[in-house]
């Protein structure tokens, strides 16, 4: 190695360690409401800031990027395994903080995202970045938003640190079987990852209740109105999980962190990760069907209150035999349907298990899974726009919460017509298979499965194409502009 | 029809509201429209109405007493909107809230309602997208200045957030388009300056000033982009064009 590669420049350093970060697809600067103070740099805003969107079309909101790309561990899948020979750099601790600051002030970023490669162990690099974090909070005094990863398999304490000087704290469970795990990252174990999740949700649900909240993270508004929904009181946290859940609960020991013995953060006074946790899962670099992955994503909510969970759709980086071959498309379509099925499980109180089943085991390509679910239970439709339940019209096609929140609204008033809900915005194009304004249809049309099933393939066909022919991340963006002026407070 | 119309600033339509209201020509034979005015018939009269601030009191006070002050509150927030005719709903939402109290905001039954949500959703969403893309440049002595571009005169709205983001530095927000400025000195409230012509272009060429963080910035920006995912028209769609003006990372 010779002097010059020693001293990159700040620029080299942020190009290395920005690209080696971008594969992580959590983006969002949100879950937590934060005022500015005088003397500080920074606040926080629960929906969320995005600040510009990338040639791929993804949200910018925080400065992404890896504290060191070096990495003893060899994932077969990711770019920065040992095995791989590429340019490697590592910031400072003031390097990190230096451009937090500079970038915020400037209106670029609402905070960091920072991630690392694992440098020696997973304590000395967790303790390298409890370090900058805590230089940023302090030296810095930056009251802006931080997105920290935890290490699997670094110390308690140290995560107890990360928790307190961080907003959100995420591990990436990356997949979510343990046969996947162990062919693909064989440094990893399930247990060490559900481990520390679940001792990062107990933590986050003690300080909670210490401050008077509820134990579990607050949900999108709608919720509420919804008999069912998965964020439901009959939810399980993980200690008393059964059949499906048991294997889990054998993994984890399920209690809190222990504090920190000499907690230095103390003097921060700070909630520990209020804008709670976060995972994301890798797409189609391994066997797994969607139904297994809407399972496991409705049993992360469920059980460790995660606040999101990503998916990230596998770009094939590396030549290895057990993973898909070079030229394999990355999954566009597929990462697409499984966004549309989380929003459907956390904003439209569907579960799991009536998207999917056993014998579908994986989503319609052809229309979205609402729309498929909505063909499936005809029997259910029309329903009368005048009369229907929250939990009837957020499942009708093209009806969303906000759309649902204004013909309540709105039938306080007065009857609801199809010219109002076109002024709402509703989706009459896919809504009008589904629902009838005081006792009619707006076309006549026959209920009838196969015909609908076309109607709709042929609405969703320009969006399909748009997403499968120029490699598209919109869905995450556009479900999150739908919702953009109402409920945000409890967006993830 | 009659034609009231003012100067395009909150105490001036309030005026107009006034004097429309106490014209006793009849709501259905009035309009109230901001200047300039795009189009001119010769069928309709016109009135111009100057700002007063007591009569601009009066309506406040009538509003807020006789239907609530956050009814007040969202009628003032919509108020920035370019529409030209945003002054005519808000005076006609005005007269629902008088006749039915704060919950005619929710009549969506009324289409003057309905258009008034949709003008204040709309500034909403230029208010949120300029929360995002102003962009600040930093100026020597340590202050910092952005320039905007908004259709809607948005500036004292957004005035808030950043004063609450950065309380502790200088900064200014400069409208270009409407030549409006908002100040903030550091650790104090911020005001609203509307400098004269001569000042407005000291303040334009602060923008030139080179900033090593605006070049991290931009390497950082084409970096974090997946290239395998490149999609301009997905881009395109979340950051519009317009709104790009003074976004750095699209200006090389
Ligand atoms: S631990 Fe695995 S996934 Fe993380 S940087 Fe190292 S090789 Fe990559």
């Amino acid at each position: 190695m010779n002097g010059l590669q020693l001293q990159k420049t700040l620029e080299e350093k942020l190009i290395i360690l920005s690209d080696a970060a971008k594969y992580d697809v959590a983006c969002t600067s949100s879950g937590v409401d934060r005022a500015g103070k005088e003397g500080f740099l920074g606040n926080s805003c629960a929906a969320g800031i995005c600040h510009s969107f990338a040639a791929d079309g993804r949200c910018i909101s925080l400065l992404k990027i890896l504290m060191t790309n070096h990495c003893t561990y060899d994932c077969k899948y990711c770019k920065n395994r040992r095995s791989n020979d590429i340019p490697r750099a590592t910031f400072t601790p003031d390097e990190i903080c230096a451009l937090t600051v500079e970038f915020y002030k400037r209106n670029y970023i609402e905070g960091l995202f920072l991630s690392s490669g694992i440098l020696g162990t997973p304590d000395n690099t967790m303790e390298k970045i409890c370090e900058a974090l805590r230089l940023l909070r302090t030296k810095y005094r930056f009251n802006g938003y931080i997105h920290v990863k935890a290490i699997p398999g670094a110390s308690q304490e140290l995560l107890y640190s990360a928790g307190l000087l961080a907003d959100r704290i995420s591990i990436n469970m990356e997949l979510p079987t343990m046969q996947s795990l162990s062919t693909l990252a064989p440094n990893k174990s399930m247990a060490g990852i559900l481990r520390p999740m679940n001792q990062i949700s107990e933590t986050i649900a003690d300080h909670r209740l210490a401050i008077g909240k509820d134990a579990r993270m607050e949900r999108a508004g709608i919720n509420r109105h919804l008999m069912n929904s998965i964020f439901g009181p009959d939810t399980d946290r993980i200690s008393s999980k059964k059949s499906e859940q048991e294997k889990l609960s054998l993994l984890t020991a399920s209690n809190a962190l222990s504090v920190p013995a000499e907690r230095i953060d103390r003097d921060l006074k700070r909630p520990f990760a209020p804008a709670g946790q976060s995972t994301q899962m890798i797409i189609g670099a391994s066997g797994e069907t969607d139904l297994e992955l809407i399972k496991t994503t409705q049993s992360l909510y469920r059980s460790f209150d995660l606040k999101r969970v990503f998916y990230s759709g596998y770009i094939p980086l590396n030549e290895d035999s057990a993973l898909p071959s070079l030229d394999t498309p990355v999954p566009l379509l597929r990462e697409h349907r499984l966004y549309q099925a989380d929003w459907l499980l956390r904003f439209y109180g569907f579960h799991a298990e009536e998207l999917l089943s056993e014998e579908t085991p994986f989503f319609n390509d052809k229309i979205d899974p609402k729309c498929d679910w909505a063909v499936h239970h005809l029997d259910r439709f029309p329903v009368e726009v005048n009369k229907a339940s929250y939990d009837e019209l957020l499942r009708v096609p093209g009806i969303g919460p906000t759309g649902v929140k204004r013909i309540m609204q709105a039938r306080r008033y007065g009857s609801v017509t199809f010219e109002m809900l076109k002024q709402m915005r509703i989706t009459l194009k896919r809504a009008q298979y589904f629902i009838t304004c005081n006792g009619k249809m707006l076309n006549r049309i026959p209920i009838e499965e196969k015909f609908i099933t076309g109607q709709l393939t042929m609405l969703e066909a320009p969006e399909r194409a748009q997403i499968t022919e120029s490699g598209n991340s919109m869905t995450q963006l556009n479900l999150f502009t739908d919702f953009h002026l109402t409920q945000m407070a409890a967006h993830g | 029809m009659t034609i009231y119309s003012c100067a395009p600033n909150w105490e001036a339509m309030l005026t107009c509201i006034y004097i429309a209201r106490m014209s006793g020509i009849g709501h259905k034979n009035l309009q109230l429209m901001v200047e300039p005015l795009e189009q001119i018939s010769f069928l309709d009269d016109y009135i111009h109405v100057e700002p007063d601030s007591a009569l601009a009191e009066k309506v406040i006070e009538a509003i807020t007493r006789k239907i609530s002050p956050g009814f007040y509150a969202s009628l003032a927030y919509c108020s920035a909107a370019y529409e030209p005719e945003t002054l005519d709903t808000i005076y006609r939402v005005m007269l629902l809230g008088f006749a039915y109290g704060p919950q005619a905001l929710d009549m969506l039954q009324y289409r003057e309602v309905m258009r008034f949500q949709q003008i204040s959703r709309r500034v909403g969403r230029e208010i949120c997208g300029f929360r995002e893309f102003t962009r600040f440049h930093s100026m020597p002595g340590g202050a910092y200045i952005a320039h905007i571009e908004p259709k809607s005169r948005i500036v004292t709205a957004l005035a808030p957030h950043f004063s609450d983001r950065m309380p502790s530095e200088h900064w200014m927000i400069a409208d270009d388009i409407h030549r409006e400025v908002i100040v903030h000195p550091k650790d104090s409230p911020f005001f609203l300056w509307n400098p004269t012509e001569e000042e407005f272009s000291d303040l334009l060429v602060s923008e030139a000033a080179n900033d090593d963080y605006t070049d991290l910035w931009r390497a950082f920006f084409d970096s974090i982009a997946i290239k395998e995912r490149a999609n301009a028209r997905c881009q395109r769609n979340l950051f519009p064009e317009w709104m790009r003006k003074h976004a750095v990372e699209f200006i090389h």
